[in-house]
């Protein structure tokens, strides 16, 4: 079995984002290959990128040696290029890509320029569809009709299914703005014409996000783009497309919220498009490994997840192993708060060798500068940062980590006593205890060594057991 | 071998080995120096003097003893790494080991007179080497918390080269 997600837009990469930690953390099922791609024309957007960043860096660390009976990186990530694969290519119009100058006085472009506005056809579309999916329908139909993309995506999935696997594809984005809402039903139905000689071992599942933010535009900006009031009725719009028309999902998550959360600043698209992680594409990621752990051809089921009380979200709340969860975040913030310093110093010479026989057992002659260990070290702040930002939602109460967790930038702590509480529930393990675990004595296989040795160790010794 | 357990093994060796660091000085002590220290030592025959070096021996071996316990319960027990900073401790094992020092030649001179007993630089440099050199730094290679096991001066290459990971 193999699994794919593919990413569709801003909220897609938000979701990717959440999965990319998910799937790091030992969160998705069995050891199968994720391989993962995106759709995006705003390929600049600080979501994006900010994604993109997290799962460039697992691709360079992924191969650690840490054995094969732990949970950390036991999914394997790939990614299929072109990596975002933009639709619309660079400066260009809705009429440039339909190449409406070919049809103009024909019926069908007098068809054609009933249907579009004047701005909508001549806006650029360098910062995505801008909330309007009915741009983002014209453009990916007449891309995938030319071709374009999916004859890599369907080639990797068709080689895939060549060795023998079966294949579970995602789909994630939202049907309130403009690429996620164009591009689900699009792509969906792409996948399944041109996969359809292989449906007896493919599974198409799909997360529909709901409206969860809101944002004001400034005056400034008298040009198209979305609009958070537009939300909710796109949102109906689109609901009513999925229950009359036929479904394509073998597998449909809707996840939304009640509350808005307002993003901090209005931005058009582009690199200033970094909007802060959400509980609700946390929840979306979680829909993927949802459906990843699904049979392959499981009976249609329709769940409705409650959470316990209506402003808040804990752990009781959280459809996944909590255990796992949090062993993998204690991982991270002792690395951060207790080992990371050390390298730093080591490296500069600022530090004595003796005081850490964790490095002496583990890392001494092993290269601190090697690109794996670099893009470790980037990888633990960003999900640290990834997590506060969960936890601190504005309009949310959330209760996984101990927010005082967060007082300093990006796990550094504050309090060291609140480490063997991160989860809110008192254990043993201080940081002390940590540093004291790493040095007793244990026992891993021949495959285990390098640095990838040294983080098993870590990971294992922040199990709460 | 679980944590206490290993802590209660370690406890063990270090008296033991305190007892065995006595033991050693008293027999060389008084084999190599003993008749001629009994001898130019004032009312004294040798076995008395035996007795009052065996006093000394205990009364040094004993509050060596007590430096290198006292640095592994303070290792085990009182020092925290809650931040890297914390590490290491090699100030206060070096302290102790002055202190281990002081102890094996102040013992030597200040209560050899009480006990009414002569000593030379033969037994000086046993009571070092034996009491300091054997047990506090020795001893304290192999007993050191984990935590702190290549904080004694040496015992990153005794230890390390015994090591096994896996």
């Amino acid at each position: 079995m193999s699994f794919y997600f593919v990413s569709i837009g801003g909220t897609g990469a938000k979701v990717m984002e959440s999965l990319t930690h998910l799937c790091i953390a030992g969160l998705l099922p069995d050891n199968e290959r994720l391989y993962i791609t995106a759709i995006d024309p705003d390929v600049g957007n600080g979501n994006l990128e900010r994604t993109s960043t997290a799962l460039n860096n697992f691709n360079v660390f992924q191969n650690f040696s840490v054995g094969n009976d732990t949970l950390l990186f036991k999914n394997k990530i790939s990614i299929v290029r072109p990596f975002p694969w933009n639709p619309t290519g660079h400066d260009k119009t809705l009429d440039d890509l339909i190449e409406f100058y070919h049809h103009s006085n024909t019926p069908v472009g007098k068809l054609y320029e009933v249907l579009y506005t004047k701005k909508e056809r001549e806006t650029t579309l360098n910062e995505g569809f801008r909330g309007h999916p009915s741009i983002g329908a014209a453009v990916l139909a007449k891309k995938f009709d030319d071709g374009e993309k999916f004859s890599t995506l369907t080639a990797q999935i068709e080689k895939t299914i060549g060795e023998g696997e079966s294949v579970k594809i995602f789909l994630a984005g939202s049907v309130f703005g403009g690429t996620g809402a164009a591009g689900l039903p699009t792509i969906a139905r792409l996948l399944k014409n041109n996969l359809g000689d292989y449906s007896d071992r493919i599974s198409i599942g799909g997360v529909l996000i709901l409206p969860y933010f809101s944002f004001t535009p400034t005056d400034k900006f008298d040009e198209l783009f979305a609009r958070s009031e537009n939300f909710l009725p796109n949102t109906k719009a689109a609901l009513k497309y999925y229950s009359e028309k036929e479904n394509l999902f073998d597998a449909t998550y809707f996840i939304g919220d009640s509350v808005m959360t307002p993003v901090g600043e209005f931005s058009v698209g582009s690199a200033n498009q970094r909007n802060e992680a959400h509980i609700v594409e946390l929840y979306a990621a979680l829909a993927a490994a949802d459906f990843y752990a699904r049979p392959l051809h499981a009976p249609k089921i329709f769940k409705y997840i409650c959470h316990h009380e209506r402003d808040k979200f804990s752990w009781s709340d959280f459809p996944a192993s909590a255990e796992r969860f949090v062993q993998f975040a204690r991982f991270i913030f002792a690395y951060v708060h207790l080992i990371k310093p050390v390298l730093n110093d080591l490296i500069s010479g600022e530090a004595k060798v003796y005081k850490y026989p964790w490095f002496v057992d583990f890392l001494d002659g092993v290269d601190l500068t090697a690109p794996d260990v670099v893009n470790f070290n980037f990888y633990a702040e960003a999900f640290a940062a990834w997590l506060k930002q969960i936890e601190t939602l504005d309009g949310r109460e959330i209760f996984l980590i101990n927010p005082a967790m967060f007082e300093s930038n990006p796990a550094r702590l504050v309090d060291k006593k609140l480490f063997a509480a991160l989860d809110g529930n008192k254990t043993k393990l201080t940081i002390h205890e940590i540093f004291y675990r790493l040095t007793e004595p244990f026992k891993f296989d021949s495959t285990v060594k390098g640095f990838g040795k040294f983080l098993r160790r870590l990971y294992d010794t922040c199990a709460d057991n | 071998m679980n944590r206490t357990t290993r802590t209660i093994i370690k406890i063990f060796l270090i008296a033991a080995v305190t007892v065995g660091c006595v033991a050693l000085a008293y027999y060389l002590g008084s084999n190599i120096a003993g008749h001629k220290l009994a001898t130019a030592s004032d009312n004294m025959n040798y076995s008395r003097w035996l007795e009052k070096y065996f006093a000394l021996t205990r009364a040094a071996g004993l509050l060596n003893g007590l430096c290198a316990l006292g640095w592994f319960l303070s290792a085990r027990f009182l020092f925290e790494v809650d931040e890297a900073a914390g590490a290491g401790k090699r100030i206060f094992w070096a302290a102790l080991m002055m202190a281990s020092l002081a102890i094996s030649l102040g013992v030597a001179h200040f209560y050899a007179p009480i006990l009414g007993i002569k000593l030379n630089g033969i037994i000086f440099g046993l009571f070092a080497i034996i009491f300091t050199g054997l047990g506090y730094w020795l001893l304290t290679i192999f007993t050191t918390p984990l935590a702190f096991k290549y904080t004694p001066l040496g015992a990153r290459p005794i230890l390390k080269r015994n090591y096994k990971a896996d």
